[in-house]
């Protein structure tokens, strides 16, 4: 299973607000085990996609500055379930966006329908960590063809 | 806020009682001050009380009782 839990970036203003979409396949791998007979995404999933959603939001802001790993999952809630072949919509709102971390406010819907939110706290690791040549295709798609609403910060 | 109210806001932060913490405790005697508490310690002290603390700021944190100068440095202490 790969591990991209984001499909497409739909709107950013970067280290300010984004929206992403994800389909849930119904081939994931997962939905063999979770659970049988009663499909439904894994919460750690969904936190991993608001991450990930928010994560590039940060990533977008202030590159040199390194990529957003999530440090800490101060509140999440699970409203309702996911199942398979609905897409998500995922909503990610910077609170706070600082060198050392930031925080961000994110919330899952599907339809209109609200189903997890979380406050997610972010360090920053350096980007010689990753291998040469790592990018972020997503994120990369994304800013190629829009032109950001806010302009990308200096270190 | 007052000194027994900032005492509370550090305990709940780092998830312990608030009758363990004085301004004496140490950052090695709390177990989840570890380098996500100060992060944590970080966000919150932004968030909280708008005190945007750099990385020399965080070091020389080494005891409650110096979290509690920090605040009352920024006025935050009654």
């Amino acid at each position: 299973m790969r591990f991209i839990l984001v499909d497409e970036i739909l709107e950013m203003v970067p280290g300010r607000h984004i929206r992403a979409t994800k389909f849930i396949s119904p081939d994931e791998d997962y939905f063999r085990d979770h659970f049988p007979g009663f499909p439904v995404v894994p919460g750690v999933l969904l936190t991993e996609m608001m991450a990930q959603t928010a994560g590039k939001c940060l990533d977008a802001e202030n590159p040199v500055r390194g990529k957003s790993m999530l440090a800490k999952i101060n509140a999440a809630s699970f409203r309702d379930w996911v199942r398979p072949g609905e897409t998500a919509l995922i909503h990610g709102e910077i609170r706070t966006s600082r060198p050392q971390f930031a925080t961000a406010d994110c919330r899952v819907e599907i339809g209109g329908r609200p189903v997890c939110s979380a406050e997610l706290l972010f360090s920053f690791v350096n980007m010689e960590k990753f291998a040469p040549g790592y990018r972020d295709e997503i994120l990369e798609r994304y800013l190629a063809t829009h032109q950001p609403d806010a302009p990308l910060k200096s270190p | 806020m007052s000194q027994q109210e900032a005492l509370k806001w550090f305990a709940d932060l780092f998830g312990l009682p608030p009758a363990t913490i004085t301004p004496a405790t140490t950052r090695t005697e709390v177990l989840t001050w570890d380098s996500l508490g100060v992060l944590t310690l970080m966000a919150a002290l932004d968030e909280t009380f708008n005190i945007v603390a750099n990385d020399a700021d965080m070091r020389a944190l080494q005891k409650v009782g110096d979290v509690l100068d920090l605040l009352g440095k920024h006025g935050k202490l009654t």
